[in-house]
């Protein structure tokens, strides 16, 4: 027989249709094992795109954004307060030489109320003609069209639907508390904007925007495109009209404040990811493995007659790559609608500071990720069988008796078990040597938990075996038996218990301690006052209003003891968007105790009073090497400011960090006595209820659009926000948990169904089926209790990691607190199901006739 | 068509006690193009073991094997491969069938690695098939098969390739009298008509009949002649 010469059968050495035949008879016989199989990775492949989706959105929505504003800008210069700066210096930027184009922008957070009522925390952005000549996305369509926008607001098509409003139709628009009623001008898709449609902004001619948030004459920024070869001479000159007052940078840098303010939540997404693939190959594999015997028969028998090795990889490459492919399809299907139903919200706290939504949208790089993770989930599973081509004893699998492949032999067990303890020392090693890398320790504890398996159910066997040889009339010594002998198969499903309950455990324990740490700075931060004034539920409290007659009218109202005014805002410093916070020197503290690191308590409080001191967050000290006792230069919309560092302080709970200081110096240096609240005590024996009537009954008849709400309201909104914040990874390593619980229950199931051979034969002993029952049941509760507690373990362990990273890299307040209950209900989840799950058809089993011993 | 030669070919195993089993213990042997000569011997005699090293599925420890006038103890893995695919055709007594594929697309099996599609190495298969007598059962699942019918199968995808070199285990082992003689029948035609060597391992008495040389293994040595013991009634 002469060879084809084609070149696929060059390069393979088998033709692509007979590939596929050869696929097509495995499916045939094969096909629930394939099914399963399928299944399995199209869950991990689920979890890992839906998690990259939700989360790569946020910085990617974000850039596609921005630069759908700024298309050719490449420099820009922008205030260090929401007060901005005149508009003749904007002026003057674009008649510097080298600039092309200069457009000023003011831009302010504001609330939007339309017919379905309920208000919407967006940007007001007032732009200028002269953004047309930047040539973005968002205004190329525009042209004179922005004229359409005189007199009143343009909005984007999302945010317009979600308001309930049209073009012709009036808005409500808050702003620092007042209350505007302004037409809607006209509402943008994605064909005039692109992606700004959907993000929470309000646009304005640059003179409403101006008159509409009570800055007459200001911007807050100017987009700057340099002539071709100017742009550094153009950066030094804007830097010298600058003076130190204003800030000048890159066109696009709020994405680098972005990417710091997100990193928690892409280092978590990171994990869960890898997570999620390694329980997607898992449960690939843990499928696959049942027909493991079967495959190694297959390619024994091919080797045989006369395949060489490079055929048989086509072989089994080619149809782990079909199954691979086929099942990815699927999981990115499952993975987009968990990612919309699920994962699509962005962190309240993160949209205070920066005008992102939940706009998914993938990108070809998310799906080939997520594609390649399903068919590297599919090769692994094919792994055992192809492992024999290193074997010269090419019909072994077919002369062994039995299942073959199916011991792992003790010195393998044994030296994978050293290398699971290593690999957790490692670990521990990393997460004190250097903790920004702990995310990697935690992805080294999962591999640890899966080396530590095949030790662990040799040593639960060995354990058990002396108890089940003494127990009369027990199922256990039977069920030992057939955990020792299907070893790949049990080290497989103990496998997947312990990832999932490793996951679980560790992300709700690091999530339990984050709320918990962050209810308490909640807690603290807020109980300066009974009353809290504020412009909206934007828990930064960064948005000013003035109030100056009513506010003393209120300090002189039966009832109320004192109004302090609280000031707040961001602060651009390097790469970080901070929060700075600022009380007034007579409030009760001035920091929070629990949130307090370094320094003492009572000496930094005196020191803020005073002035001229700050307190810092943990990882901004990290960043400058700063003690209590050094100082630090903070850029002021006066010029650089020196202040001494009085107290270092988590970041209470905004990942770039915070800064406090007191009124006094902000109303100094940032040139604005407006309060961005109100802090209001009231006196003896008024009630929360009471007290509110009474401060809004003083306030809202000049600033209708102001907030009053009591302490405990406000402490809900807050709570509200971190618990949104922390939802998702919540809702993630639930989701893992019950995919995790399904599939050992399918996988025993499968498997206990075929054993039905085996089981007649036990009855055709003289075994009932209430024993069968037992010894099905015992043998399943022995690997999930056996993964189960390994990923416990593991996981408190991951759990304590989890929350030392956020402490000492993000500077999060998240005390560890073992939560042994919460332990527990992950492992009862897990277990409950999978039990539940295989109860059925392990019935069903037990019922086999043994007359059938003899037809099998 | 060639010869097929064994010089004092030697294959040793370890037992589980740490004891060393000669299976094979400097056999010589010569098969000349046309004959088909019939192995007898009791279990652990070493058989098998010798259809193995004839296969080039296992090394032997000392001698030689030659085939096509080369040595083919000295074949690479990958030359091996095609020694086996080209040359041989054999059937062990633990065979595997994909359970999916019918009757006629297992005994194409071999031809895909040679580059044929799987319809054109059906056609190809399907003169075997019936040469086997399964005329009828060639879209059969092996599910559907009897045993005696999925041996058949094996002898037709061995026979598929037109191979210069035929060895055989217990192929009639789970036939019926009428059909092992058909069987022994076709290997017999097949090495005459083409011209090439056979070995056959059997305890079927009838296979006397239609082999040209009769030989026993005990202890891994050949002796000339059967032993009546060795013979299955």
């Amino acid at each position: 027989m002469k060879p084809r010469g084609s070149l696929a059968y060059r390069l393979l050495g088998v033709r692509p249709g007979a590939l596929l035949e050869l696929y097509r008879y495995r499916l045939r016989h094969h096909v629930a094992e394939e099914l399963l199989a399928g299944a399995g990775i199209a869950v991990g492949v689920a979890l890992v795109f839906g998690v990259l989706l939700a989360n790569g959105s946020l910085t990617g929505q974000a850039g596609r954004l921005v630069h759908a504003v700024i298309g050719s800008a490449r420099l820009d210069l922008s205030a260090r307060s929401v007060d901005g700066f005149p508009e003749s210096l904007a002026e003057a930027a674009g008649r510097l030489p080298g600039v092309q184009v200069a457009s000023p922008v003011l831009r302010e957070d504001v609330a939007v109320a339309g017919p379905r009522g309920g208000r919407r925390l967006v940007q007001l952005i007032g732009v200028t003609a002269s953004l047309t000549a930047l040539e973005s996305e968002a205004t190329r369509n525009l042209g004179a069209g922005t004229l359409i926008l005189s007199g009143g607001v343009g909005l984007p098509g999302g945010l317009a639907s979600a308001i309930g409003t049209r073009a012709g139709r009036p808005v409500e628009l808050i702003s620092g508390g007042q209350i505007e009623h302004v037409d809607v001008r006209a509402v943008f898709g994605n064909q005039t904007i692109g992606p700004v449609a959907e993000s929470p902004v309000v646009v304005a001619l640059l003179p409403s925007a101006q008159q509409l948030t009570g800055h007459p004459g200001r911007v807050t920024e100017v987009f700057i495109r340099p002539k071709p070869g100017a742009q550094g001479m153009v950066e030094r000159e804007l830097r010298r009209l600058a003076a130190g007052r204003l800030d000048v940078g890159p066109a696009d840098g709020e994405l680098r404040l972005l990417d710091e303010a997100a990193q928690p939540v892409e280092q978590s997404t990171r994990l869960f990811a890898a997570v999620g693939l390694v329980v997607g190959v898992m449960l690939a594999l843990n499928a696959m493995i049942l027909t493991v015997p079967d495959r190694r028969r297959f390619v024994a028998e091919i080797r045989r007659q006369g395949f060489t090795s490079r055929q048989v990889i086509a072989i089994l490459a080619s149809q782990a790559a079909l199954l691979g492919l086929a099942s990815s399809f699927v999981g990115i299907a499952l993975g987009y609608a968990l990612a919309r139903l699920l994962f699509h919200e962005v962190p309240l706290i993160l949209t205070f500071a920066f005008p992102i939504s939940s706009q998914q949208s993938a990108s070809a790089m998310t799906v080939l990720a997520a594609v390649g993770c399903g068919v590297l989930a599919a090769l692994c599973a094919q792994l055992p069988p192809a492992l024999d081509l290193r074997s010269k004893a090419i019909d072994e699998p077919l002369r062994r008796p039995g299942e073959p492949g199916q011991s792992i032999d003790r010195a393998t067990a044994a030296r994978l078990g050293v290398l699971g303890v290593l690999l957790v020392l490692g670990a521990i090693a990393i997460a004190l040597a250097a903790p920004s890398l702990t995310i990697l320790g935690g992805i080294l504890l999962v591999a640890a938990v899966l080396c530590l398996v095949p030790a662990l159910i040799a040593s639960i066997v060995a354990a058990l075996t002396p108890i089940g040889d003494r127990l009369r009339g027990s199922m256990l010594p039977l069920a030992l038996s057939e955990v020792r002998a299907t070893a790949t198969r049990s080290v497989v499903v103990v496998g997947i218990a312990a990832v999932a309950v490793y996951g679980s455990v560790a992300m709700q324990g690091a999530r339990h301690d984050l709320i918990r740490g962050l209810d308490n700075a909640v807690v603290d931060y807020l109980d300066t006052a009974d009353v809290w004034v504020t412009t909206s539920n934007n828990t930064l409290n960064v948005v000013p209003f003035e109030l100056k007659a009513a506010q003393t009218k209120l300090a002189h109202t039966s009832g109320v003891a004192a109004v302090r005014a609280y000031q707040g805002a961001l602060m651009d410093f390097d790469a970080r968007r901070l929060w700075l916070r600022a009380r007034s020197p007579s409030a009760p503290r001035m920091l929070e105790p629990s949130q307090m690191l370094s320094g003492e308590l009572t000496l930094a409080n005196r020191r803020l009073r005073a002035g001229g001191w700050s307190a810092i967050s943990s990882a901004l000290a990290a960043e400058l090497h700063l003690r209590v006792g050094d100082s630090i230069r903070l850029p002021t919309p006066s010029g650089v400011e020196r202040f001494g560092v009085a107290a270092i302080t988590t970041n209470i709970g905004w990942t770039p960090g915070a800064i406090t200081i007191n009124t006094n110096d902000y109303r100094r240096l940032w040139r604005s006595a407006s309060p961005t609240a109100l802090e209001v005590e009231l006196r003896p024996g008024i009630g929360p209820q009471q007290g509110r009537r009474i401060v809004a009954r003083a306030i809202l008849g000049q600033r209708p659009g102001l907030l009053v709400q009591t302490l405990a309201e406000r402490e809900a909104v807050y709570k509200a926000s971190v618990n949104q914040g922390l939802k998702s990874l919540g809702e993630i390593s639930t989701l893992l948990l019950v995919a995790s619980a399904l599939a050992i229950a399918a996988t025993i199931s499968a498997a206990i169904w075929q054993r039905r051979a085996q089981l007649a034969t036990l009855k055709a002993q003289g075994f009932v089926r209430r024993q069968l029952l037992r010894e099905l049941l015992l043998e399943s509760a022995i690997l999930l209790v056996g993964g189960g507690l390994l990923g416990a373990v593991l996981g408190v362990l991951g759990h304590a990691l989890a929350s030392r990273w956020l402490q000492a890299t993000t500077g999060f307040p998240a005390p560890f607190a073992f939560g042994g209950v919460q332990v527990l209900l992950v492992f009862g989840v897990l277990a409950g199901v999978s039990l539940v799950a295989i109860a059925l058809p392990g019935y069903s089993a037990a019922k086999v006739s043994p007359s059938r011993t003899y037809q099998w | 068509m060639s010869a097929l030669e064994l010089h004092r070919l030697v294959k040793r195993y370890q037992s589980g006690g740490g004891e060393v089993v000669r299976a094979v213990d400097g056999i010589s042997l010569q098969v000349a193009p046309g004959e088909l000569h019939a192995l007898y011997g009791p279990s652990g005699s070493g058989k098998t073991t010798l259809l193995a090293l004839l296969a080039r599925l296992i090394e032997p420890d000392s001698g030689s094997i030659h085939f096509g006038g080369r040595d083919v103890t000295r074949l690479s893995a990958a030359d091996s491969a095609l020694y086996r695919r080209r040359d041989v055709g054999f059937v062990f007594q633990s065979f595997h069938l994909m359970a999916g594929a019918t009757a006629l697309s297992n005994a194409a099996l071999k031809l895909i690695a040679d580059g044929h599609s799987m319809n054109g190495a059906r056609d190809l298969a399907q003169h075997w098939i019936e040469r086997v007598g399964l005329a009828g059962r060639a879209e059969h699942l092996p599910a559907q098969l009897s045993m005696g019918e999925r041996q058949r199968v094996a002898i037709a995808r061995a026979l598929v390739n037109e191979p210069r070199l035929l060895l055989m285990d217990e192929p009639t082992g789970n036939l019926d009298s009428a059909r092992s003689r058909e069987i022994l029948a076709l290997l017999r035609d097949v090495c005459h008509e083409r011209r090439i060597p056979g070995v056959l391992v059997t305890h079927d008495p009838q296979a006397t009949a239609f082999v040209d040389h009769v030989h026993t293994l005990r202890d891994g040595r050949l002796r000339a002649g059967v032993e009546d013991e060795l013979v299955a009634p």
